[in-house]
C-alpha cells in the first residue's frame, strides 16, 4: 500500500477497536547520502524507510505502536497490538486528541538534485583542503531527505505533507604534526543548493579556529567570571535550562523550581526566547502536533518572564497547564544590541566557550563539565585556547542577568541564535 | 523470526566486489511511570533489508522496508550501482576486499514477545512498594525497556548467520530534597541480556534494590560539593568501564585513527601504567558471557576479541574489513549496524579493563584526601583521549576512610595521562549494557572494568 492507502486502512482499522478517539500518520521517507571518511569519499547510501505511528485511546487509556510496514496483515497486527496496550494501561483522564481540519503541506525542498549536491560536498572539501590546510576532515555526511506524509485522526484532522531538505554535517580537527585539536562540528539544514555549504552556518568560523586549536594553553588558576557562549553553545546551554526547568517531565514530577512561576521574571529582561517552527529560517519546521493540533509558534521566555511552559497537551491536562504551542525545539532568541566584538573587548579575564562537555545538570540547576574547543579572553580580545578547563555554574542563576546578548545571530536551519554572554562562571583548570 | 529471504541469493552477487546482504527487524518497548502515571506505552517494531557493496575503494548501499525476496534483489541491485556510480566518481582503484574465512553462525535465544500487560504490571507493582514504603520521597520514575536486534546476514565471502541479541531493562529513578531544598536524584540500570521475564518476575525482587536506592538518595541530599582541581580518586567499575569505552575506546576504532585520533602515532607504545590491559570483547569475557555477546559481525567476519591494551602498551585497533587492509591487521568481527537501514560501523562490543590484584578496601585506605566516585550519568569523549563524565553519586575519602557525600559534578581529564597514573587495580570487575554507544548510529554496548586509583580532575565550587 502506499501512503494515503496505508493511513486510510489503519484509520478504518482503528475505528473498528470500539476506541472513542484514535490517529495515524503513514509517512514514506527517502534519503541519499554521500560520506566522507579521513577526507575522503567513502559511501553513497540510499534508503527507503516507512513509518506507521498509531494512537488509541479508549476508555482513557492509551496505546501506542509504530511499525515500518505497510501491509494490510501488517497494520491489522499493529491495530491490535496497540489496542492490547491501551486495554492494559490505567485510565487516565489527561490523554485526548484535538479536533482538526483538512490540511495540505509543501515544506523545503521536496525534489533532490544529487548532482548538484556531490558538486556542492566535493567544492566544500575543496574550499577546507585550500583555505584551511591544517583541518583533517574526520567525517563528512552530506544529504538530501524527503518524505511524503498523511495523518488522519477520529476528530477530523487530514494533514498531507510533501517535504525535502539538504543537510550536511562535518566532523574536523586541527593537525600539525603529531599534535592535535580537540575534534569539533557543525551542521546546517537547508532547503536549496544556492550557496556553498561553506558559507551555511558557523562553518567557517569553526574550521579557522580548529587551526587555532593544536596549540593550547592550561588556565593554572581557578576563578570566577564571564564566559562568551558561542550560538551553538548558547543552543545547548538554553536546551539544558528548559530541560529542567519548563519541560514535560519537570513539570510532572514537580522538580521544576519554575513551576509556580508563570509571568514571573525568571531571566534577563533582554531574553527572549521562542520554539518558531514557523519562522522562515526554520527548515521544515513542525506544522502540527501528534494530538492533532496544528503548531503555531510561542514564547517561552518574554522579556525575561517566563511565557509558556513547554509542555505536551497530556502533561498540560494532568497538571492544570495549557499546552504548549508546539512540540519543537526549534529555538530562535532575540537578538542584542551589541556586535560580538564589543561584548569581548568589555571582558578582563574570561572564557569564549565552543562546546561544553557536561554531566547532565542536577536538578537545582547546578552544572559542571569540561569548555571545549575555546578561548581565553584577555584584555578584551580573545586569546590563546584553553585544554582541561572546567566551567561550572547554575542554569537558573547565569541567566538572570547576562552580560549581553550579540546583534549577531546563527542561523542553521534547525535554529537563530546570538552570542550569549553571563558573569559568574567558576573557571578552573588542572 | 525472520524468514531466509537472504540465501537465494548466494553466488549471486556481482563479481569483483565485496557485498553484504542483511535482513533485520528491532523490536523495542518502551514504558515509563512517572509518579504512579503511565506517560509512556509504546511498542517499536522496525525491519527491511539492506545491501552494502564494496568496490574500488568506496561502499555503496540501499535499503527497503520490506522483508521479502524481491525487495533483496532490488536494494542488491541498487547498492551494486550506488557503488559503481561513487566510484566513477572518486573510486580508488583497489577491486574488492581481501577474503576473509567462510562460515556460519547461528544463535536464536528463546524470544517470547511479551504482552506490554507484563511491563505495565510489573512497574506498578515496584512503584506501589516505593511509594507506600518511602511517602516523603520528592518523586519517582520507572522505565521498563526491551530492545532487540535479528538479523540474518550473508556476504559474498560465504559467511551465512542468522543471531538474534534481546536486552531487558528496568531503570529507577528517585528523587529526594536537598539540604537546600533544591532536589538531588539517584537512579540505577538493572537488567541485561534476554527478554523481560528473564530478569525481571516478582517486584519484590527488586525490593532490596529500591531500599539501597532509598539510603543512596537520602544520603546525597545531605551531600557536599566537592572541592574543584586535580584529586586522586578511586574510579568504580561503572566509571571504569566508561572510560575504558569513551575515553580509550573510541580514539583505538581505526576509522578514528584515520580521522586523525591521538592512538594514531601511539600504536607499539606506553599509553598507560603496567598494571592496565583492556580488550574489546567478542562473546566471552573472564570465563563468563559477555554483557551483549557478539558472534559475527554485518560484514560476516567472525567475531573474535580484540586486545587494545596489554600491560600498559597500544596494541591494537578495532576494525572493520576495509581498515583491517589499510592497517595490514586481521578483521576481528567489528563492524556493525543498527538497524536494516543502516550501514555497518567500527564499533565496541563489550569493552573493559582487566582486574586487578588490590582489594577495593585497601584501596581507599591508602587515600589520605580524595574521592570514591561510584556513579556515572553520561560520558564524552574526544579524538583527544579528553574525557568528561558526569558523576550521579560519589563520597568524600579524608584519611583512608569514606566521609561525606558529594553532590552532582564533572570529572575529566587526557584518557592517556590518567590511565598512566594508575597505581591500583581492584579484584573484581563491573559490567553494565543498559546504555547505546552513539556515533552516527546508537548501538547497544557492553563497558565494565575494576575500581582504580589514579588522578583526574573534578569539578566543584
Amino acid at each position: 500500500m502506499n501512503v494515503k492507502e496505508t493511513a486510510r486502512y489503519a484509520l478504518e482499522k482503528l475505528r473498528a477497536t470500539g476506541a472513542q478517539q484514535y490517529c495515524c500518520e503513514a509517512r514514506s521517507a527517502r534519503k541519499s547520502e554521500f560520506n566522507v571518511d579521513g577526507g575522503l569519499f567513502s559511501l553513497l547510501r540510499t534508503t527507503i524507510d516507512n513509518r506507521l505511528d498509531l494512537t488509541l485511546i479508549k476508555d482513557q487509556r492509551r496505546g501506542k505502536v509504530l511499525i515500518n510496514e505497510f501491509t494490510r496483515e501488517g497494520v491489522d497486527q499493529a491495530v491490535a497490538d496497540c489496542l492490547a496496550s491501551a486495554e492494559s494501561a490505567e485510565s487516565d483522564p489527561a490523554w485526548t486528541l484535538y479536533e482538526g481540519g483538512r490540511k495540505s503541506f509543501t515544506l523545503g525542498a521536496p525534489e533532490g538534485d544529487m548532482d548538484k549536491l556531490f558538486e556542492r560536498s566535493r567544492e566544500l572539501l575543496e574550499t577546507i583542503k585550500r583555505d584551511y590546510p591544517k583541518v583533517m576532515v574526520e567525517q563528512m555526511i552530506v544529504e538530501h531527505d524527503s518524505a511524503e506524509s498523511l495523518y488522519l485522526s477520529s476528530l477530523g484532522a487530514e494533514y498531507a505533507t510533501r517535504e525535502g531538505r539538504y543537510a550536511y554535517s562535518l566532523m574536523f580537527s586541527g593537525h600539525e604534526g603529531e599534535k592535535t585539536s580537540s575534534f569539533n562540528g557543525c551542521g546546517v539544514s537547508a532547503d536549496s543548493l544556492d550557496q556553498p555549504l561553506i558559507e551555511l552556518g558557523e562553518a567557517r568560523r569553526l574550521l579557522a579556529e580548529a587551526e587555532r586549536q593544536i596549540d593550547t594553553v592550561q588556565t593554572d588558576s581557578k576563578f570566577v567570571g564571564p564566559v562568551v557562549f558561542t550560538p551553538g553553545c548558547a543552543a545547548n546551554m538554553l536546551y539544558e535550562l528548559l530541560s529542567n526547568y519548563v519541560m514535560d517531565g519537570v513539570i510532572l514530577d514537580g522538580t521544576s523550581q519554575w513551576k509556580d512561576n508563570l509571568g514571573d521574571a525568571v531571566a534577563d529582561p533582554r531574553l527572549t526566547v521562542s520554539a518558531a517552527p514557523l519562522h522562515p529560517g526554520i527548515v521544515c519546521g513542525e506544522r502540527y502536533q501528534a494530538d492533532g493540533r496544528l503548531s503555531e509558534n510561542y514564547d517561552i521566555i518574554r522579556d525575561g518572564r517566563l511565557a509558556s511552559f513547554m509542555l505536551s497537551s497530556f502533561v498540560a491536562r494532568k497538571t492544570g497547564r495549557e499546552p504548549a504551542g508546539n512540540g519543537s525545539m526549534n529555538l530562535v532568541v532575540k537578538e542584542g544590541e551589541l556586535p560580538v566584538e564589543s561584548i569581548i573587548a568589555g571582558i578582563d579575564k574570561g572564557l569564549l566557550v565552543n562546546r561544553f562537555s557536561g554531566g547532565s545538570p542536577s536538578s537545582n540547576g547546578d552544572f559542571s563539565g569540561v569548555a571545549k574547543n575555546s578561548f581565553l579572553i584577555e584584555n578584551g580580545r580573545i586569546g590563546p585556547a584553553v585544554s582541561e578547563t572546567m566551567i561550572s555554574g547554575n542554569l537558573a542563576r547565569m541567566f538572570e542577568k547576562l552580560r549581553g546578548l550579540s546583534r549577531e545571530r546563527v542561523a542553521d536551519g534547525e535554529m537563530l541564535m546570538p552570542y550569549i554572554a553571563v558573569d559568574g562562571i567558576t573557571i578552573s583548570g588542572k | 523470526m525472520l524468514q531466509d529471504i537472504v540465501s537465494q541469493y548466494k553466488g549471486g552477487f556481482a563479481p569483483g566486489a565485496s557485498t553484504e546482504l542483511r535482513a533485520q527487524r528491532n523490536l523495542t518497548r518502551r514504558l515509563a511511570l512517572v509518579s504512579g502515571s503511565l506517560t509512556t506505552n509504546q511498542r517499536t517494531s522496525v525491519g527491511g533489508i539492506g545491501a552494502r557493496v564494496y568496490k574500488d575503494g568506496v561502499y555503496g548501499f540501499a535499503s527497503a522496508a520490506e522483508l521479502t525476496g524481491e525487495a533483496a534483489g532490488k536494494v542488491l541491485e541498487s547498492a551494486t550501482a550506488n557503488a559503481e556510480l561513487l566510484a566513477r566518481h572518486a573510486g580508488r582503484g583497489t577491486g574488492a576486499l581481501p577474503p576473509v574465512a567462510q562460515g556460519s553462525e547461528t544463535h536464536l535465544p528463546e524470544y517470547p514477545d511479551l504482552p506490554q500487560k507484563v511491563y505495565i504490571d510489573y512497574l506498578q507493582g515496584l512503584d506501589g512498594y516505593i511509594k507506600s514504603k518511602y511517602p516523603g520521597l520528592e518523586s519517582r520514575t520507572l522505565v521498563a525497556y526491551h530492545d532487540s536486534m535479528e538479523k540474518l546476514l550473508l556476504s559474498s565471502d560465504g559467511f551465512f548467520s542468522h543471531c538474534l541479541q534481546p536486552r531487558s531493562y528496568v531503570y529507577i529513578f528517585l528523587t529526594a530534597k536537598g539540604r537546600d531544598g533544591a532536589p538531588v536524584e539517584v537512579f540505577e540500570p538493572l537488567g541485561g541480556f534476554g527478554t523481560f521475564d528473564r530478569h525481571f518476575t516478582d517486584p519484590a525482587g527488586l525490593y532490596a534494590k529500591v531500599d539501597e536506592l532509598y539510603e543512596l538518595v537520602m544520603h546525597k541530599a545531605e551531600g557536599v560539593h566537592p572541592d574543584a582541581g586535580s584529586k586522586t580518586v578511586i574510579l568504580g567499575g561503572e566509571l571504569a568501564g566508561m572510560l575504558a569505552h569513551e575515553a580509550v575506546g573510541h580514539t583505538v576504532e581505526a576509522d578514528l585513527v584515520l580521522g586523525g585520533s591521538v592512538a594514531g602515532p601511539m600504536f607499539g607504545k606506553r599509553v598507560a601504567s603496567e598494571l592496565v590491559t583492556m580488550t574489546d570483547f567478542a562473546s566471552t569475557a573472564f570465563g563468563k558471557a559477555a554483557p551483549l555477546p557478539v558472534y559475527v559481525d554485518d560484514e560476516g567476519v567472525k567475531a573474535e576479541d580484540a586486545p587494545l591494551i596489554r600491560d600498559g602498551i597500544l596494541v591494537g585497533y578495532m576494525h572493520n574489513r576495509q581498515s583491517a587492509q589499510h592497517f595490514g591487521h586481521r578483521p576481528l568481527g567489528s563492524a556493525r549496524a543498527w538497524l536494516f537501514s543502516d550501514e555497518p560501523l567500527i564499533r565496541m562490543r563489550n569493552t573493559a579493563v582487566h582486574p586487578g590484584k588490590d582489594r577495593l578496601e585497601d584501596m581507599i585506605a591508602s587515600v589520605d584526601d580524595g574521592y570514591y566516585l561510584l556513579k556515572t550519568g553520561n560520558g564524552q569523549a574526544d579524538s583527544t583521549g579528553e574525557f568528561m563524565f558526569g558523576i550521579s553519586m560519589g563520597y568524600e575519602i579524608k584519611k583512608g576512610k569514606i566521609a561525606r557525600p558529594i553532590l552532582d559534578t564533572t570529572i575529566s581529564g587526557v584518557a592517556f595521562d590518567m590511565l598512566r597514573s594508575v597505581d591500583m587495580v581492584s579484584d573484581s570487575v563491573n559490567w553494565s549494557s543498559s546504555g547505546f554507544c552513539g556515533k552516527k548510529q546508537p548501538m547497544p554496548v557492553g563497558l565494565g572494568g575494576p575500581a582504580l586509583r589514579c588522578r583526574v580532575t573534578i569539578g566543584g565550587r
